[in-house]
Order: structure tokens, then sequence, then C-alpha cells
């Protein structure tokens, strides 16, 4: 054959990849910024199809990059500005190697710095994709702001966190878009609704770090420091959704006001009217102040391929939702101080309610122990020994479960020293068939309003309870029939003589019952053997859950009998 | 061109009349100044320079002499104003009768005469001023960029000036207190902007351009390929805890979360257990003795040996010395008879299985039913193979992958057994670190690759000294 022979890895796979470090070569950059770059263009590593070809028949584990990812980013002007960072560091370095103070104070003026703003526009291009991408960037937002000043990151960094979680929980409370919180053992999970689109985030508990050292601290600054750049914009933007002053305003005081009431004393200014606003007590001050009449109803034209059930699922959901923004609106809540005080003051206020603590915890408590409207107390110790008549002494879970069933809970289970039923988890949803726990059970008996005294514990009488109803009225009107029939044949006295023939009931539901299993039985055996295969394979799995749910019901039962006769013998020991 | 005005003036000065157009007087001051400098060679070959001028103005001077002396014998200054001129006792009509012939216009120049209706083309040349389109544009573009106050750079960089000295005047007066009491406030007050309105600062300056212009001036920025908008891998940011994770959990998804944790705790004991069982010292009667280790001392030397003996062996068989080289395979020539009967049978052969073949394609109409049931069979056989092949696909959506040297490892789940649950809020102990549920998290979505911390060496062994204070230090 003619032409020239073809070489191995000069085409195909081969030159579709690139490694780091040659990558790194041709960006001219360090490792740490080819790291940084890569993380703030949002460039991630590849792992090829055929890593042999790729890594010319070596098979070492290696990183790759496609090529065309790094010629992108070969036009990125952030790339210069590390250049010229690293040719700044060079200086720097040199100056103070010769005590050169002048130099060093000139070059520390003309530090190079760079922006994100482009990154972020040209990785969202519209507001909904930074939205739907928000979910990492809030999650390490609330992690960075907790993190003690000690020196693992920036303070800079740190204070920036806190100011822009704290704005985007005034967002959450003023356009009161929470739907559901966990307290889990890591942290407290949130999800709330912005835009249509559901944001996920995980927000420490105070005071809870232990820096592990398997984390690299770098990569995560990096990460916080893109993502605190695109928090802000989007925060912005949310604001100006609400009609709301962008760098937040307390409603109602004025500056002048707000600083003459705390004095001098508590801290700088800037810093005070921070803690004013991550107190989240106060409500924001709008640009426009908001009027009634102007919320117009807006038309509702039905979605494309929507079918009237799915309206009105839809319609109901709708009102659901509604409702449970008002869930807390009218009730005065006061915290004690042994309650972690902004998750919960954030949660109350994020469904209308108004919530205060002792002025020494923290700023911005709006009202005192003593206020005789406050409706619920919140308190986590065993007791109290001085209680006011006219208000709820609660404990703080009822708070989390209220927000997660939609309704405000029966308080009985959460007075202080009760043992609290177990705090389920709104992210779950069971399917039909799978298990479902009595607890879960009657949490939803209690949505539908049916009186969760009357079925307290036997959840099963309470399934059956709907078919026994019906079955009952069946039955009375049976007997109806038969008296009617009776009074009538007594009536007219006929000298024809008829047997009474044995009544055939016929059962309807019964008979449509056996031609439906009789049709299903005849679609069975139409099916071919794979069909068939499969058919039994699901039908199988079906069971299966079906053996496992009621295994675990039976378990929970004798777990349940248990526990009741431990605490009967407990109770015949104290007698 | 110049000549005729400055004319007058140079000829009643010195008496002369040119008659030519071109001709001038050789006394009158030179007009032209010389082009350039005379340090270059282009100006020395060009004969240029006053001598030059002045040489030719005389040789136009004498030439111009020359031809007055031809055409009327002498110079016309000189010569008495009868010879020159005549009366003209004419009348005007008298002459327009005798040249009416010789006033009417050709009958040629009437044909060549242009009869079209179409006005011809203007000049449009003579109107325009050359690139006067893009200097147009630019000043429009100024006036525009003037409204949004944007100027020239020039300008800018004077203001600039003018306003750092403004400003240095100002902080100087003002002092620290200024600086000291906005702080923050003037932070948080400047340069709030949506990034994602149609006017926001980052498109200002390519708005309304041309984009062909911006494309090939490279001022837009290289577009973000579309390949980059999807995610490495599928799976949540943030994944949530399962319901055994909640702070006071329901009893069968804490034994549920339990039970998760104890399998992967046996599935780390077992891989323990199995190094420690091959890594084990042997026990007495797995014990090498004596024996055995004098045996493993001479595994392969008796082997050797023996192999020795064969070789010795062999050698002693000389090769047989008149031994012929194998005979090489025959190959007589075949005949022509051959060559013809073997290229028949081929064609032969070849005619046959074109027939078999063709009657097979005709046999196949009736095998139609088999045929059908037989693509049948290939279409579904594709079809559970792409399905496969999807599920297969989503299956390794969510999966992390090999992005380095290091395997990604899951972290330790978290879990609190039923004695450690808190019995209310207040007494919970959070398990587990978010910073690294972070970082795993970004691990497992292919986002970062695994890595392990750089281990320090130390490049030179420590060196210890006791101080001699120290040492002298008796107890």
């Amino acid at each position: 054959m003619g032409g020239l022979e073809k070489k191995k890895y000069e085409r195909g796979s081969a030159t579709n990849y690139i490694t780091r470090n040659k990558a790194r070569k041709k960006l001219q950059l360090s490792l740490a910024d080819f790291r940084r770059l890569c993380i703030l263009k949002g460039i991630y590593p590849h792992e090829p199809k055929h890593k042999k070809k790729v890594n010319k028949g070596s098979t070492a584990a290696r990183t790759f990059y496609l090529l065309k990812d790094i010629k992108f980013l070969l036009h990125e002007p952030i790339v210069n500005k590390f250049r010229d960072y690293k040719v700044f560091v060079r200086k720097l370095r040199k100056a103070y190697g010769k005590s050169e103070w002048n130099t060093v104070e000139r070059l520390k003026d003309n530090k190079p710095s760079y922006k994100l703003d482009h990154i972020i526009k040209e990785r969202y291009p519209t507001f909904i994709d930074a939205l739907r991408d928000l979910d990492d960037a809030l999650s390490m937002c609330f992690l960075f702001a907790t993190f003690p000043r000690t020196g693992k990151c920036h303070v800079q960094t740190i204070q920036l966190c806190r100011r822009l979680t704290v704005e985007f929980l005034n967002y959450i409370i003023a356009s009161r878009s929470l739907r559901k919180v966990f307290l889990s053992i890591k942290g407290i999970y949130y999800q709330a609704e912005v835009l249509g689109q559901p944001i996920t985030w995980i927000a420490p508990y105070a005071f809870a770090h232990d820096h592990p050292t398997d984390v690299d601290y770098r990569v995560m600054a990096t990460f916080t420091e893109f993502y605190t750049t695109l928090l802000g914009f989007v925060n912005f933007r949310l604001y100006q959704s609400l009609n709301l002053h962008y760098p937040p305003k307390i409603e109602g005081q004025a500056e002048a006001e707000w600083k003459l009431e705390e004095g001098q004393t508590y801290a700088m200014d800037s810093e005070s009217y921070m803690e004013k606003l991550s107190a989240l007590s106060a409500s924001l001050a709008r640009v426009v102040a908001p009027n009634p009449e102007d919320e117009v109803q807006v038309d509702e034209f039905p979605v494309d391929g929507e079918t009237a059930e799915q309206e009105v699922a839809r319609k109901k959901e709708q009102e659901a939702v509604e409702k449970q923004k008002k869930l807390f609106e009218g009730l005065r809540f006061f915290l004690n101080r042994e309650v972690p005080r902004e998750p919960i003051a954030f949660i109350i206020r994020c469904f209308g309610g108004s919530v205060s603590w002792d002025k020494s915890v923290c700023i911005g408590a709006t009202y005192d122990v003593r206020d005789p409207t406050i409706t619920h107390q919140i308190v986590d110790r065993p007791s109290l020994e001085k209680q006011v008549i006219g208000r709820y002494y609660l404990q703080p879970q009822w708070v989390f479960d209220s927000v997660n069933a939609k309704m405000c809970l029966p308080v009985a289970d959460y007075f202080p020293g009760v043992l609290l039923p177990p705090h389920l988890s709104p992210f779950v949803s069971e399917k039909d068939g799978d298990y479902i726990p009595p607890e879960k059970l009657k949490l939803l008996a209690l949505q539908r309003g049916e009186n969760p005294a009357e079925e307290s514990g036997d959840e099963e009488e309470e399934d059956s309870g709907g078919d026994d109803d019906d079955e009952g009225s069946e039955k009375e009107d049976d007997g109806k029939l038969k008296k009617l029939e009776e009074q009538r044949s007594q009536g007219k006295k006929l000298p024809v003589k008829v047997s009474a023939g044995t009544v055939r009931l016929e059962d309807k539901q019964r008979a449509a019952q056996e031609e439906q299993s009789e049709e299903k039985r005849l679609a069975i055996m139409m099916m071919k053997k794979r069909e068939k295969y499969l058919y039994q394979k699901i039908m199988f799995g079906k069971k299966r859950k079906v053996r496992e749910a009621t295994r675990l019901a039976e378990k929970r039962k004798a777990h349940d009998a248990a526990t009741k006769s431990e605490k009967k013998t407990k109770k015949v020991r104290r007698e | 061109m110049a000549a005729p005005t400055g004319a007058p003036g140079g000829a009643a000065a010195s008496g002369f009349l040119g008659l030519r157009a071109e001709s001038r007087d050789p006394g009158a001051p030179g007009r032209r100044r010389a082009r350039g400098g005379r340090s270059r060679k282009k100006s020395w070959k060009r004969w240029a320079g006053p001598e030059a001028r002045l040489g030719r103005e005389l040789g136009a001077f004498l030439e111009d002499v020359g031809l007055q002396q031809r055409a009327a014998g002498g110079l016309v200054a000189e010569k008495p104003d009868e010879s020159l001129f005549f009366l003209d006792t004419g009348s005007e009509e008298k002459d327009q009768k005798l040249n009416r012939g010789k006033e009417k216009p050709l009958r040629i120049d009437l044909i060549l005469q242009p009869d079209s209706k179409v006005p011809a083309p203007k000049d449009i040349l003579a109107h325009q001023v050359p690139n006067g389109k893009t200097q147009k544009r630019k000043q429009r573009l100024w006036e525009k960029l003037a409204e949004r106050d944007v100027v020239p750079r020039e300008q800018r960089l004077l203001q600039a000036r003018l306003q750092k000295a403004q400003l240095a005047t100002a902080e100087a007066s003002h002092g620290q207190q200024g600086a000291h009491g906005q702080g923050a406030g003037a932070e948080l007050a400047g340069g709030f902007y949506d990034i994602w309105s149609d006017t926001n600062p980052l498109d200002r300056p390519l708005a309304g351009q041309d984009a062909w212009f911006l494309e090939q001036t490279k001022k837009r920025r290289v577009r973000r390929p579309a390949r980059l908008e999807t995610k490495p891998s599928e799976l949540p940011a943030v994944e949530v805890i399962p319901a055994g994770g909640s702070y006071n959990p329901m009893f069968e998804s804490h034994q549920a979360l339990l039970l998760q944790a104890h399998e992967v705790e046996v599935r780390r004991q077992k891989a323990e257990e199995k190094l420690q069982r091959q890594l084990r010292f042997p026990t007495a009667a797995e014990a090498p003795t004596q024996e055995t280790t004098f045996q493993e001392q001479c595994e392969g030397l008796l082997e050797e040996s023996a192999d020795e003996g064969g070789e010795e062996e062999a050698p002693d068989e000389p090769p047989a010395p008149g031994a012929t080289p194998p005979p090489a395979p025959l190959h007589e020539k075949k005949t022509e008879q051959q060559r013809r009967r073997e290229k028949e049978a081929k064609f032969l052969e070849a005619r046959r299985l074109g027939e078999k073949a063709a009657r097979c394609r005709r046999q196949e109409l009736f095998q139609l039913r088999s045929i059908r049931l037989q693509v049948k069979r290939r279409e579904a056989e594709l079809l559970r193979r792409r399905r496969a092949r999807l599920a297969k696909r989503r299956a390794e959506a969510t999966k992390p992958r090999r992005l380095g040297r290091l395997k990604y490892e899951d972290p330790d789940l978290e879990v609190q057994l039923s004695t450690e649950l808190a019995e209310s809020l207040r007494t919970l102990k959070p398990e587990g670190s978010i910073l690294r549920d972070r970082f795993k998290s970004l691990q497992k979505r292919n986002l970062i690759e695994p890595r392990e911390r750089a281990k320090f060496k130390r490049k030179y062994r420590l060196k210890y000294v006791e101080k001699r204070a120290f040492r002298e230090v008796t107890l």
C-alpha cells in the first residue's frame, strides 16, 4: 500500500486529551494557579474512555483535561492577572529582602487584583442558571460564615460570607419562601423555593468546628471566592425582584434612631448595623411601599397538556403553599437563652410570626419576657420554676415539626420535659406500597384534619375505617329494602303462594372484580415468554416490598410492646 | 499654473514679455523653493537646487528669445506698436454674414452630441470627501459616547489627573477621620449592578457595535462552549442525609442507618483481617523445620545439576559430518494441458457457485416468514442492547470517576449510636464535619480530583545541640 506510514498517538483520542502537567505548562501557570483557574472557570478533569490510547500506551492513572477546554482557558484574561501576581510576589519578596520599605509600600499599593464578574456572566448566562447552582454556593457560604477567625482563611472572606448569608436569609424571610427544615446530626438542612426553583442548603450548628486535616483549604477557599461573587449578584437581583433596598435597610427606624438607641458602646456603626440585620428580627425597607390593592389576581392560563385532574391538584398544592406561608402569622414567640436563636428566629420569621429574645442574648430583641401578648415560649430545659399563664411553653422541635407538617401541631407532645415524638425527615417521600411508619401515618391523618385523639396509636383501624363506613351504609340500605318489601307483601295478601326462593346475592363489585382478574389472567397467559418473565419479576419485586413493609410493621409492633411492658414494669416498681 | 498670475509684475520690472505661458523672466525671483534637503542622493540626481533652477530659467529665456526672433523677426518688446497691432475697421454685421458658414457647427459634432434622455452620471468624487463615511461615523460615535459621559482617552487621562490631585488635597484636609468613619458603609453602598440586566457595565463597551468588528478585533470574549454547560455528574449538590440521621430519629430509620454503617464497618474489618492473616507469623505446625529449610535452600540447585547432566550428554553427539540439507519442496513446471484444465475447472466452479446463489435467492421468496422472524429477533436483540446500554450509562452518571492517581473513597457515614442520641436539641452533639462533607461532595461530583496532602520531607537531618548553659545544670 502506498502513502505515509500512520504514526501512533497522532490522531483520535490521544489528541483530544491533555495531561494536567502539560496543560499547566501550556498556560504557564503554577499548579496552584492552574487549579484555581480551573475552579473559577468551571473546567473539570475528564476520564477518557480508552485510557491506554490517551496515555500513549501507558496505563498509569493520570489527570486528563480536554484539550479544547484548555484552549478555551488560554483566552481568559485572568490568566494574565495570575502571572502579574506571581511577578508582584517576586518583587515584594525581593524588596523585603533588601529592606526597601518604600518599595514595599509602593508595591503593596499597586497589588494586582482581579474580578470574577465576567466569569459569572459567562458561566451563568441567565439568572435562572445561577439559581439552579445556588445550592453549593449557599452551603459553602454558610459554612465559611461560621468559621472561627483563626487564620485558616482570610477574615475578610469570613465577614463577606456572613454578610451574604444574612442578606440571603433576610430575602427568604421577606419572600416567605422557606419550605422544609431538617435537623440532622450533621447540621440543619433547609429547602426554599425561590422563583420556582427548589434550593437546598445545609447550615452547620454554631460552634461545631474541629478543623479536619484531610481537606484542602486552598481549594475550598477558591470555591468560596467564586461562590461569594455569585451570591452577591444573586442577592442583588433577588432584592430587586422584591423592590427591597439593596444594601438592606431595616424598616421603620432611621439610622440616627438606632444609633442613639444602642449608643456608641456596642460596636462600630457598620458592625452594629450588620449585627442588627443578622438578628433577623426586623423586616426590610422597600424601595416602593407595598400596596395591598396593587396585588392583582394574575390571570391563570391552563398549561398545555394538562388534564383537569392535574390542574386541580396543582391548585390544591398552591393553596397549601399559601396557607403554609401564613403558618405562624399572629403568633408571638419568645426564645429562651438556651435555644439556638438564629435558626429558630429565621424559621419563625419566615412564616410570619414575630419573635424576640432576652436582651442580653443578642441585639435586636423587640419585646420582653414579661410581655403579656406572647403566645409561645420556646424552652429547652427539663423544667421551669416560674411559668406565666396564657402562653404555651414548648420545646424547639415543635417549630421545626410544624413547618414540615405545614400546620401548627398539637402542643401537648412538645411540652418541656415530655419525651418528644421523633423528628421526621421532610426530604423522604414514600411511594405507595412502601412501609409508612406509624408516626408518619399519624401526621398524615392530622393533615387530613382527622382527630388524632380517637385513633391514637391504632393505625390499622384508621386505615380500614373508611371502608367500614361504606359497607355499613350498604347493609343499612339492604335492611331498609327488606323492611319495605315486607310491608308491601304484608299489605297485599295474595292468594298465590310463592315458595321463597333462595336469594341469589349478586355482588356486583365482586363480579366486576372477578371479571377483571380473569382478564388479567388471560392477558398474562397471552404474554410472550420474555414479557412474562419481566412481568413476574416486577410482581415479585412488589410483593417483596409489601412483605418487607409488613415485616417492619411487625417489628415495630413488637418493639412498641416491649417498651410498653418495660414502662409498666417500671411503674409497678415505682409504686 | 501659477505663472500667468505672477507674470505681469515680473514683466513690468524687467521689461521682458514671454511669448509662451510658461516662459519666465530670468531676473524675477524664484517662487518655488527647493523641495527637500540636499543631503539626499535623490536631490542631486534630479538636477535641483538654485544653480539648476537658474540654468533652467536661463535656458527657457534663451529659448523664448529664439522663438520670438523666428516668429516676429526680432524681440517683441523692441518692435514698434504699428508692426504689432492694426486698427479694426470692419462691421460686425458684415462679418456675421461672411462667417455664416464657418460659425455653423459641423455635422459630425452634432452627431457626436449625446442625445440620451438619461442625464450623465455625476462625478461623485467631486462632491465626496475621501474616507468621509468612517470619519462621520467616528464623529457620531464620539457624540453618542459624550452623551454617556465617555470621553476620548486623552481627555480621560487629563480628567483622571485632575481628580487625583483633587482627591489628594481632600484627603489631606480630612485627615484620618473620614477614612475611619465610612469604612464598611462605603464598601456596602458602592458599585452594585445587575449582571443579568440588558444594561450591565460588562457589556456596555460592546453594546451597539458591529459583531464582525468585535470578533475580528478580539474585543469580544470567546464564547463558552456548550459542552461545559453539562455538569460532570448528575448527583445533587447537597445530598440530604437519610432519615436516620435526624437528631431525634424514628426507631426504624435509625436502625436502617445503623445497619448501613455496620455493613461498612464489617467490610472494612474483613479487609483488615485478610491482611493480618496474610502477614501473620506462622503457627508451630506451619513453622519451617530444619528439613524444610534445607530443602528450600537447595531448591534450585538439584534441578540445575540434573539439567547440566542432560546438557553434558547432548554435546557428546557431534553433528553428522556429511548431512545433506533437507530437500527443498519440488516444484515441477505445469504442462500447458494442466494449466488449461485448472482454468476450466475454476471457471466451472465459479459458475456453479453463481448459479447456486441465484437459486438460493429465488428460494428466499418462499422463506419470507422465517426471514421476518429473524429480522424481528435481531431487532429485539438490538433493542435489548440499547436498553442495557442506557441503563448502564444512567448508573454510571452518578458514579465518581477515576480522575487521578487516587480513587475516590466514600467518607465515613455519620451516625450516632442509640446511646449517643441527644435527649433534646440543647444536648445535641453534632457528628462529622460539614467542611469535609462539602469537600467529599465536590470530589464525588467529579469537580476536583481526589488528592492526598503533600508529605513534608525534611531535606537535611535535624541536629540536636545541647546548650552549654543547659548542660551545666546538674541535679
